[in-house]
């Protein structure tokens, strides 16, 4: 029970993160591998205010997210000016940046050997409901005049720019709405786990977000979360086979890229229409089943 | 700068070159960035390690069986990873996915084999050290600079001057075309994969030797495209260019600062590149068609 | 002063002179045609007018203010509509959500609305929709709003660009080649539509074209391109016995 209960809030946090990503890569198109480092400020900033200034949980959560998303206005006001290709690798050399910065700080980090005593006071509760929220605040994002103009430029940033739409604030908002997503979820990570080292924020930690949105569906917010939550419990429910976790897991993501490339879900979401069109899809199967 | 930095500069940006090279020539043709490349250079060196070194023999059938495993990984590794997205015309995002899942496999596989332990090549060179006047080189470095540059010689002798190097710069510019011209796109694609791996196995041969053997080795990666964003994406001198300048960057800082701390200047110095000059040194400036 | 002015622009690339001294002035209620060869620098000029490229030489006055050098999309808010020669709607978005985002630029709502249901959101939506439902109803698209572009005729697709722009409530339509691709009949509907928006509307309209019978029906001016060059400008009739014309159109009599 304890187990599955670790599995469940671990996999709602990462949810949280991939909420994140989808707004930046789904919605936008942009690909971070610099997306873990943005957790890791998360985790750090608030663990340290609670540790270090002895500052109250929820606020110091607030702070470090308020930090995260500064820092991310910094790196994203020029990373969306840069073309696409460049930037996967740019917030690639910033995310192993700050990997190296924490690892290097050890008075206040505790560099390689992690920042220990961080209170644990964040359990599966918190979690969920956090992670509804996150799936909630990004579904209306997703049909708000902000969503629709991500996708436009996401498709055809010409295009975009001729109907008026400000390429790079709209960009610079995906960005923003994003790191504050993922640096929340370093900050639950934090004092659920009650430990953070820096080997867990590195690129790797980033592309297995983006590869989870694309198992999922990368254009259907159900289809990321779905598959962040799949992706994400299944190496702990593989743990049994050790080593061969990673391979089974990158196996499955071949498999669908090659073979359902728009992922699990495609572009099906999960909306009250959709819902209501199921049921009545399955209630004329009953009307005939009685008669 | 004194010489000796400059010289170890060189020899780290060889490195990085090869990296670099091997990294820009799939984004050339293919327009995306290969995140297997640098799982690719861990699986070569551990098959170099395996099959050759830790059985008594040199460097050079080392070497040799690195790039070959390079080669046949890359090979493997289309099939697998890109041959259908190739086929539905998917756009380049998929190619990248793709990639840093292959990645993924690829380290997952070196770990079942050896786990998360640290191997070391044997010593190849009874003299660590080479004295030129005042300045002493280590042999392994100066190894890697010859044998880099010389690799180098001769991928841009096949591009620049040969059949299927004048077939991979149609296919590079236009895939399509090329395809109506009778050039036949997917062997070239085939062939520019197994280069990208035979200098990757190359790449990872040294960067084995340079430090320890350990799955996420293929980490390094990261040095070879910071460089090619400096030379400019796609762009082959750009990356040797963007490479050399990185070596000798970062072994400058190296001396001044330590080890932390450099790797953070380095991305300052590459974003305040970036914002001068966005395209790189070698780039094309890209303007799109309305 | 005219709603649009083009003064004297240049423009090439490389080499390539794409325009030399162009100019134009363009009226409300106007319908002002280009036609030229291929590579006569006809989309150049739309592309340097709307701000995707700047002109190297000359100026560009909207509405009396200075557009020369200023940024696409704030030209757009300005004034100015456009579609392209091969079609571009968004993918993943419906017909409704293509021209809705020619209005989101100007939807008053902030980031708290964009999160979450506010008033305010729920009152620009409506307000969107409702102009949505108005220009796609002027273009006879409205019974699709839900459907993917992608999945519509290209006379279809090439509607909703034009309803798409009209959503940018424009003062000058671009319009590049908008019957491309169209059978007889759709042409046909085509020119009434292009008429009928120029009257109820009363916009300046610039439109490039290949199809002869449609622009000179209902251009007032037409302005021939050559090479980069204008070779000719005038009423339909005048152009028509131009002997510049004649030649670029029909080569050089021996």
């Amino acid at each position: 029970m304890a187990l599955l209960q670790n599995i469940l809030t671990q996999a709602f946090i990462t949810v949280i993160a991939v909420c994140g990503v989808y707004v930046l890569t789904g919605l936008t198109g942009m690909f971070s591998l610099g997306q873990a480092a943005f957790m890791a400020i998360g985790s750090y900033a608030s663990g340290l205010l609670v540790i270090k200034a002895g500052i109250p949980v929820p606020v110091a959560i607030l702070i470090a997210v308020v930090l995260a998303m500064v820092v991310g206005y910094l790196i994203g006001y020029p990373v969306v000016r840069l073309r696409r290709d460049y930037i996967s690798l740019v917030t690639l050399g910033f995310g192993e940046a700050i990997a190296a910065l924490l690892n290097r700080m050890t008075t206040l980090t505790g560099g390689a050997s992690g920042l220990t005593g961080i209170p644990r006071c964040i359990g599966l509760e918190v979690a969920t409901i956090s992670a509804v929220a996150a799936i909630a605040l990004v579904a209306f994002f997703k049909t708000s005049k902000y969503g629709r103009q991500c996708i436009a430029l996401r498709g055809d940033e010409l295009a975009a720019k001729a109907m008026g739409i400000n390429v790079t604030k709209i960009k610079m908002i995906a960005f923003i709405l994003s790191v504050a997503l993922t640096s929340y979820s370093g900050c639950l990570y934090s004092f659920y786990m009650s430990y953070v080292d820096p080997s867990g924020f590195g690129w790797k930690k980033s592309a297995d977000w983006v590869i989870m949105v694309f198992f999922g569906g990368v254009n259907s917010l159900t289809g990321s979360t779905l598959g962040a939550f799949i992706l994400s419990a299944l190496p702990q429910f593989l743990r049994d086979l050790q080593n061969y976790r990673y391979v089974i897991y990158a196996v499955l993501v071949i498999l669908i890229i090659n073979f359902k490339p728009s992922g699990l879900l495609g572009e099906w979401e999960l909306t009250i229409g959709n819902i209501k069109k199921s049921i009545r899809r399955i209630g004329r199967k009953n009307k005939k089943e009685e008669r | 700068m004194s010489i000796q930095v400059l010289i170890n500069g060189l020899a780290t940006g060889a490195v990085y070159a090869l990296i670099a090279t091997g990294f820009a020539l799939i984004f050339n043709v293919l327009k995306f960035s290969n995140f297997s490349h640098g799982a690719t250079m861990t699986v070569a060196a551990f098959v170099a390690y395996f099959l050759v070194s830790a059985k008594g023999y040199g460097i050079v059938p080392t070497l040799i069986i690195g790039a070959l495993a390079g080669g046949l990984v890359a090979f493997c590794g289309e099939f697998i990873g890109f041959r259908r997205i190739l086929k539905n015309h998917s756009s380049a995002t998929y190619f990248f996915v793709s990639s840093i899942t292959l990645g993924t496999l690829y380290e997952g596989l070196v770990t079942i084999k050896v786990g998360s332990n640290f191997f070391n090549y044997p010593q190849f060179f009874e003299k660590s050290t080479v004295e030129l006047g005042k300045v002493v080189i280590s042999t392994t470095d100066l190894m890697m600079l010859i044998i880099s540059t010389v690799a180098l010689g001769i991928l841009a002798f096949v591009i620049q001057k040969t059949r299927i190097g004048r077939a991979l710069r149609a296919v590079s510019f236009d895939r399509d075309t090329a395809q109506l011209m009778g050039i036949d796109s997917t062997r070239i694609i085939q062939f520019t994969f197994v280069v990208s791996g035979v200098i990757a196995g190359l790449a990872g041969v040294f960067l084995g030797i340079k430090y320890t053997l350990y799955p996420s080795l293929g980490s390094l990666v990261v040095k070879g495209f910071i460089a090619s964003v400096i030379g400019g994406l796609g762009s082959l001198t750009g990356a040797v260019i963007g490479a050399v300048l990185l070596g000798l960057v970062e072994t400058l800082l190296l001396s001044i600062m330590g080890s932390g701390y450099s790797t953070i200047a380095t991305f300052a110095i590459m974003l305040v590149f970036l914002l001068l000059r966005p395209r790189g040194i070698a780039g094309s400036n890209v303007q799109e068609k309305a | 002063m005219a709603l649009l002015e083009v003064k004297n622009i240049y423009k090439s690339f490389g080499g390539v002179k794409a325009i030399q001294n162009f100019s134009i002035e363009v009226n409300a209620g106007e319908i002002h045609g280009i036609i030229g060869p291929n590579g006569a620098g006809k989309t150049t000029i739309f592309n340097t007018i709307s701000g995707v490229y700047t002109a190297d030489e000359g100026s560009v006055f909207l509405n009396g203010q200075d557009i020369t050098k200023m940024e696409q999309y704030k030209i757009t808010h300005l004034g100015m509509g456009r579609t392209f020669q091969n079609i571009r709607l968004f993918k993943g978005l419906t017909v409704e959500e293509n021209v809705m985002c020619a209005f989101d630029p100007r939807s008053s709502y902030s980031i708290l609305g964009g999160l979450l249901p506010t008033p305010g959101r729920k009152r620009e939506e409506k307000r969107g929709r409702e102009l949505c439902k108005k220009y796609l109803d002027i273009v006879g698209m409205a019974e699709y709003l839900t459907e993917k572009p992608e999945n519509l005729s290209y006379g279809m697709q090439r509607r909703i660009e034009i309803a798409r722009a009209l959503m940018c409530e424009p003062k000058i339509l671009l319009l590049d080649e908008p019957a491309a691709g169209l059978n007889p009949t759709e042409v046909a509907e085509l020119t009434e539509l292009i008429q009928r928006i120029s009257k109820e509307l009363g916009f300046g309209i610039m439109l490039i074209e290949h199809r002869l019978e449609l622009v000179m029906s209902i251009s007032h001016v037409i302005h021939v391109q050559n090479f980069g060059e204008t070779i000719a400008v005038g009423t339909p009739e005048e152009v028509q016995h131009n002997p510049a014309v004649i030649e670029a159109y029909l080569g050089k009599e021996e």
